[in-house]
């Protein structure tokens, strides 16, 4: 009972201090420079602490500082209930998320079984969907209480735009599902031991439609109508400032490495090295001893996972800043007349190919 | 001469269909695989992944001896050489013995159109004009150099200076004769230049 307490209060304070703690704070520094690489500029690199500048890593702590230290404002006639409400809405679910991507696989430390996932639960994929859905009440209630035209066309545009693409990134999912059989995370993740069995080979096309409805859902470039800063200077997150906004930034941010953890889990093996069982694994470090051998695999597994998913974050930003904006019925037609029927066709050839 | 021939004598005999603003074309039809979208993202994405692990490589700093492919000068270590037609803050042209070469004409005065030029002219023992005083106001000053373009003694020009016109108080900007003299070596560059643009002979 205390064992099994501890494990999971270590597990969920690794898992929150990696994306509170390195992730959210990081991608703020790696958005910068990589779009700076990207277009053959320097980047960030200004912020020092006693003339030490370490390639502009000191920001992320600059920004702290910053919005720390701001007003937080609240506009004239914002409904101010939901506009304090809507920054949670949307924060939370990016961390929440997280418990059930398993970030390792099971493994046997002194007589007690470890898994590393925090909630191991056998509908993890509708729990994902179900709070990824309370994001969208976020940036909708954040746009209308704002009190502002902008963030009203914001939250408009999102809300559509986000139940949109949560309809063909349900029906894509459902390919996967019919391949693995299970909709429990930690079940697909050690199916995919076997690298012929991993989902890119098994769903290649839903891998594509999952990846594209998922930034849709992240409302970022191309798919960043909602925030549109050409068009509605921030969207929904106009009128929010200090902590506030830093609480949409992050939530934003979140949802990128969440949305790598899927993706890595079940699409590009979860945890798992290609051509490298567990067992393998295992006897590599046999020399350890039998415990010693589980935690040098753990750590082996767990670097595994967040090096794809570091790997997926990169792909999104270079994503991110390399397509340009659709427009707003480019959206939706991209949603409903070439996602959803594609999805349906990745449902119906799976279903084939699964019975014939 | 009318505006229109002198445009027509400018272009020369230029086909009249190449003078035509570029038309935007809005029936381009894209082919099947362009349309499909997903390849030319991923041509896109060739693109500028290639430009971030080009420049990933002198990302610290350039490898020694290598010039760096990011072409941004990191501006208080690094200076950009700048080109000869800048127009800086203007100087007067000091001659090898440290008198000025104006003369207080007061043709900058003039033609000066922010009005931040104020001469007091003087005559010396010998009947040869100098200014006693001549304070350039540069929080007025535009930088359009006309007072260079005007200026028949080359006693002005738009020097590369742009630093140090960043202050908190209004006194400071208030240039003297004194700090508006510069050795007439050090922008001997520009007043070649000067001469070559406006084709001034030499006086």
């Amino acid at each position: 009972m205390i064992a099994d307490l501890t494990e999971t209060i270590v597990k969920i304070l690794f898992i929150f201090s990696i994306n509170v703690g390195f992730y959210a704070p990081i991608l703020g520094w790696v958005e910068r420079k990589q779009s700076a690489l990207m277009q053959d500029r320097v980047g960030a690199n200004r912020a020092s602490i006693f003339n030490f500048r370490i390639i502009g890593l000191f920001h992320p702590i600059a920004d702290a500082v910053k919005v720390l230290t701001k007003e937080d404002f609240i506009p004239d006639g914002a409904d101010k209930f939901f506009h304090t409400l809507a920054p949670f809405l949307s924060l939370t679910p990016a961390i929440v998320t997280f418990a059930v991507i398993p970030f390792g696989g099971s493994y046997e430390l002194w007589g007690h079984p470890v898994q590393l996932v925090i909630a191991d639960l056998d509908v993890g994929m509708l729990f994902i969907f179900a709070f990824a859905s309370i994001s969208t009440y976020g940036v909708v209630l954040g746009g209308w209480s704002s009190n502002n035209n902008w963030s009203l066309l914001g939250g408009l545009r999102a809300s559509a735009q986000m139940l949109s693409y949560e309809v063909a990134m349900g029906l894509t999912l459902i390919g996967v599902f019919m391949v693995y059989g299970s909709l429990r995370l930690t079940e697909i993740g050690a199916i995919q031991e076997n690298f012929f069995r991993w989902g890119i080979f098994m769903q290649p096309l839903g891998f594509v439609l999952f990846l594209t409805c998922a930034i849709a859902e992240n409302k970022r470039a191309p798919f960043d109508q909602p925030e549109a800063e050409s068009e509605l200077v921030a969207g929904y997150f106009t009128e929010y400032s200090s902590m506030k906004f830093v609480m949409f930034w992050m939530g934003e941010f979140l949802e990128i490495v969440t949305i790598s953890g899927i993706v890595t889990t079940l699409f590009f093996g979860a945890w798992h090295l290609p051509f490298v069982s567990d067992r393998m694994l295992l006897s590599l470090f046999a020399g350890a001893g039998p415990n010693g051998a589980a935690v040098l695999a753990m750590l082996v597994n767990v670097a595994v996972f967040f090096g794809k998913v570091s790997f997926f974050i990169w792909l999104m930003m270079t994503i991110r800043w390399t397509l340009p904006r659709f427009r707003y019925d480019q959206v939706m037609r991209l949603g409903w007349k070439m996602l959803l029927p594609l999805a349906l066709l990745n449902i119906f050839i799976t279903g084939i190919v699964l019975l014939v | 001469m009318t505006e229109h021939q002198a445009f027509k004598a400018w272009v020369g005999d230029l086909p009249a269909d190449k003078l035509k603003p570029k038309k935007v074309r809005k029936d381009i039809n894209l082919t099947l695989w362009e349309r499909l979208y997903i390849f030319e993202v991923l041509r896109g994405l060739a693109i500028t992944s290639r430009h971030f692990f080009g420049n990933l490589a002198g990302f610290v700093r350039p490898p020694k001896g290598r010039k760096r492919k990011i072409p941004t000068v990191y501006y208080p270590e690094e200076r950009a050489t700048l080109p000869v037609a800048y127009r800086g803050r203007p100087a007067l042209v000091a001659n090898p013995d440290g008198s000025e070469r104006c003369v207080a004409c007061g043709l900058c005065e003039k033609i000066c159109p922010a009005f931040a030029i104020a001469i007091v002219g003087d005559e010396r023992e010998d009947g040869s004009r100098y200014p006693a005083s001549y304070t350039l106001d540069l929080s007025r000053c535009v930088y359009c150099g006309y007072c260079e373009e005007v200026c028949p003694k080359e006693a002005i020009v738009m020097s590369d200076e742009y630093e140090g016109l960043c202050t908190t108080r209004r006194d400071d900007l208030l240039y003297t004769k004194e700090r508006l003299l510069k050795p007439a070596a050090r922008l001997a560059q520009r007043i070649d230049y000067v001469r070559r643009i406006y084709a001034k002979c030499n006086y």
